[in-house]
């Protein structure tokens, strides 16, 4: 059941697609037709599974890490305020230079590697894990802290037995959010002179102006957000099992 | 006595019968906060064993009193706090069950039940174990892997008790425990509160805003005054035990209510006259 609300709707716009360039005779310069499309990525498979992968690694890579620096840093904002006081508009304004121009400066210091993606992946993850989870933790009632201190529990017990799954809500909403910032970052990275990845062959096809080409490459883009959407939201229902019967 | 009461009592310690000695003791006890004095010089005595009911009007500084002795809050200098004599840190050595039932909606009710055990570092499948032996008696049975949200408002509030009587302390701190409750879920679950403290024998200092309920289950009634908050009157209840609501309609139970809705009224009357000023 679960798996055919997920397909259909894929499928009605797999049939709207093709409808609508056969009906409305869209050149292929603008849309080509989803099976010509779908066919190149067949022709070409293993080259764009590798594609997949890499940039899937480089994505994941930086969303993990972003993730959990956001919580902790949350948490050590949510201890200490005078940490929150001084960081925190850093991070803000962090927050406001454009990726791109961070692009650059990354792929200059680490070169063209699985880093220098991980690295931007990372940037635009890690802040909104950082105001959700601090957010999640504010909102945690202070006489549930009190009633575990009562029992003895030491800053660590109410991290872990209260704090944590108390924000665990906000920070999933976070995550989702930035499964797709992450990709975004990843591919970005990628411009700035890698050959292989998703970002890599986007690039390329643009170049050479392949249309089918670059719209094999956004497929395989949305199935790399895609994956990285549907692990979280995974997760999620078995961690948050319990937000909708709030 | 049934096997399960028998496997119960040896699961949990068992208090032993009212003795003389004071359980929690409490001389002088002060707290200002800021500008507003909310406790003035709190002297009050219970026994190891006691049933002691609190009410007063609001704002009273019950909150106060009742964080002080659960180790939340400091007294100011000058009082002293003695849990079997002694002046220590009464973090961890008060069971203390506030108001709202505060259970975690992703525990089920073995799990939140287990908290308190879980923090003190008890294995979790023992406790658990405790747990499902001690359902039946709070009237959870067959209930416990449901969520809270699963749950009336009474059979949370059981559990939180159950939660609250798994933390395996001599003293326990009822906050207001069936204020939210309906009438008839309240006169339920004091005669079963009545009737679990007996079997298990813990000390109790239970604060409510129902005179009623004051008598009904205390040993003694203890009055706050209005702001800021001292003991104004302590009345002993000398009704007999096991008590059953034809109680609340004898001429003894009249009469000590009597007496305890003159001192109730008259601060409430006070703390009125300050607010209206």
């Amino acid at each position: 059941m679960a798996l055919l609300r997920l397909v259909l709707p894929l499928l009605l716009l797999a049939a709207l697609w093709e409808g609508a360039v056969a009906l409305l005779q869209i050149s292929p310069f603008y849309l080509p037709p989803l099976r010509q499309v779908l066919g190149a990525i067949w022709a070409l498979g293993p080259a764009y599974a590798q594609a997949f992968m890499v940039t899937l690694g480089e994505a994941v890579a930086g969303f993990v890490v972003g993730g959990l620096v956001g919580v902790v840093s949350a948490t050590a904002f949510h201890h200490q305020r005078w940490l929150r006081d001084m960081l925190f508009p850093l991070f803000v304004a962090s927050q406001t230079v454009p990726v791109i121009a961070f692009g650059a400066i990354v792929v200059l210091w680490f070169g063209n590697t699985l880093l220098a993606k991980a690295a931007i992946a990372f940037y635009l993850t890690f802040f909104p894990v950082t105001v959700n989870a601090l957010a999640g933790f504010e909102a945690v009632d202070p006489r549930q802290v009190a009633l575990l201190r009562s029992f003895g529990a030491s800053r660590r017990d109410i991290w872990w037995k209260l704090l944590l799954p108390s924000a665990l809500p906000r920070i999933f909403t976070a995550l989702r959010l930035s499964a797709g910032l992450a990709l975004a970052g990843a591919i970005v990275g990628e411009w700035f002179g890698a050959s292989i990845g998703v970002g890599a062959m986007l690039l390329a096809a643009l170049f050479n102006e392949q249309v089918v080409a670059m719209w094999a490459a956004i497929l395989t883009a949305a199935a790399v957000g895609g994956a990285i959407f549907g692990v979280v939201a995974l997760v999620e229902a078995r961690l948050v099992f319990w937000r909708d019967e709030l | 006595m049934t096997d399960a009461a028998d496997q119960l009592d040896q699961l949990l310690t068992v208090g032993e019968a009212p003795a003389a000695r004071a359980k929690l003791q409490l001389n002088g006890v002060s707290r200002r906060f800021g500008a507003v004095q909310a406790l003035a010089k709190v002297d009050l005595g219970i026994a190891e064993g006691e049933f002691v009911t609190l009410i007063g009007p609001s704002g009273c500084g019950k909150s106060t009193l009742f964080n002080i002795v659960a180790g939340l809050l400091e007294a100011d200098t000058g009082g002293e706090v003695l849990l079997d004599g002694a002046a220590t840190s009464l973090l961890g050595k008060v069971a203390f069950m506030p108001q709202r039932d505060l259970l975690l909606p992703w525990r089920n009710v073995l799990d939140n039940a287990i908290l308190a055990a879980e923090v003190e570092g008890r294995p979790k499948r023992a406790a658990r174990e405790t747990a499902r032996a001690m359902a039946a008696d709070f009237g959870l049975k067959g209930f416990e892997d449901h969520y809270p949200q699963q749950l009336s408002g009474g059979m949370r509030q059981r559990v939180a008790l159950m939660r609250t009587f798994m933390f395996d302390r001599d003293l326990m701190l009822l906050d207001e425990p069936f204020g939210a409750l309906d009438a008839l879920t309240r006169a339920m679950m004091q005669r079963w509160l009545l009737d679990i403290w007996s079997r298990y024998r813990r000390t109790i200092l239970f604060i409510t805003h129902d005179i009623d309920e004051a008598i009904f289950l205390g040993d003694r009634v203890v009055v706050m005054s209005a702001r800021p908050g001292s003991i104004k009157l302590e009345r002993r209840v000398e009704l007999p035990r096991p008590r059953d609501p034809a109680l609340l309609t004898t001429p003894a139970f009249n009469a000590i209510k009597r007496e305890l809705l003159d001192a109730v009224e008259e601060e409430s009357m006070k703390t009125f006259a300050a607010g209206a000023a």
